[in-house]
């Protein structure tokens, strides 16, 4: 390619990028499903927000890290099913399966963690399909918060017996 | 056999690669205008008054460049302007991929995240396309290119 050529490459290419946009501008006024040129409402735009998803542990519910000393315990179910059984210890943060966790609640459950000192934390929820203590452990380890582990099939499986 | 020999000749096929590849891409764009101001809206890039005018223009720079480099015409400025445009796409997927979103790309019809979501292997897909286009840009001779005919013609009407 001569130093001629090169140098007149780039206006070349304006230029079919200008006639080509006047074309579609042309065709764009023309067609009747023509867009206007600037849009008036933003496009409502579908992608799911990515979910901050950190690193949790399972335990079984007879899991001996349940018996041991120095762990905090997250039940991830409503204030009802708190009431009704929950692990000795366990601080309820219901889990919200539209909103995340308020950034004050979990500076505030962070404390509580560290003011513990607790070397793991221990959540558990309703044990469904998906289960909320699962969810909710990944969505504060994905925040921060460090040694997080969940109990598979949660607070039913619990109740069954695996309670420590 | 030299380098240069050997990008000349893979530089024709090349360019009818990308020249199909780009006529093909510009068709539903071109057909659905307001689907793909949908995609270019959902890399949250442009701010709103752009959207729309990239989704009407775009897909024509990309039929003409297409439709250029298909008929072998001002080979190496299609092939800019195809290179050019790679190297946006490819910006494009890097940004949404770096913000974790999950799309789909656009490059072609709309089908949605789940049937055609974006990855690094959309990205290298771009890349090689880009690299293409280099090779097409840096190699091209004019070989079976209606420049040459053009170029023919003129000579002899000059002599």
């Amino acid at each position: 390619m001569g130093a001629r050529e090169r140098s007149r490459l780039v206006p070349e290419a304006a230029a079919v990028a200008a006639a080509a946009a006047l074309l579609a501008l042309a065709v764009n006024a023309l067609r009747p499903a023509g867009l206007p040129l600037v849009a008036r409402t933003p496009y409502e735009v579908l992608v799911p927000c990515p979910e901050p998803g950190g690193l949790v542990v399972p335990l079984g519910p007879g899991d001996p890290a349940l018996r041991a000393p120095r762990k905090f315990l997250i039940d991830a179910r409503g204030k009802e099913a708190f009431r009704r059984f929950h692990l000795p210890g366990a601080v309820n943060v219901p889990y919200d399966w539209l909103d995340p966790l308020p950034a004050s609640e979990l500076r505030q459950l962070a404390r509580e963690v560290a003011a513990s000192r607790a070397t793991r934390v221990v959540v558990y929820g309703d044990g469904g399909r998906p289960d909320s203590g699962e969810h909710l452990g990944r969505e504060i380890s994905g925040r921060g918060l460090r040694h997080v582990s969940f109990v598979r099939g949660g607070a039913p499986a619990l109740e069954d017996g695996g309670a420590p | 056999m030299s380098p240069s020999d050997v990008a000349a000749r893979m530089a024709v096929p090349a360019r009818w690669y990308l020249g199909a590849l780009f006529v093909w891409a510009s068709a539903h764009k071109i057909a659905s205008p307001h689907d793909f101001a949908v995609d270019v809206a959902t890399y949250g890039i442009l701010p709103l008054a752009l959207v729309n005018p990239v989704a009407i223009v775009l897909p024509w720079v990309e039929l003409v460049a297409g439709l250029m480099l298909l008929a072998g015409l001002r080979v190496r400025t299609a092939a800019l302007l195809v290179a050019a445009m790679m190297a946006t796409f490819l910006a494009a997927l890097l940004l949404a991929l770096g913000r974790g979103l999950d799309m789909s790309c656009g490059c072609f019809a709309s089908r949605g995240a789940e049937h055609d979501p974006i990855s690094w292997l959309t990205v290298v897909r771009d890349a090689l396309w880009f690299a293409l286009a280099v090779l097409v840009l840096a190699g091209d001779r004019g070989a079976l290119a209606l420049d040459r005919l053009i170029e023919r013609r003129s000579a002899r009407c000059a002599t």
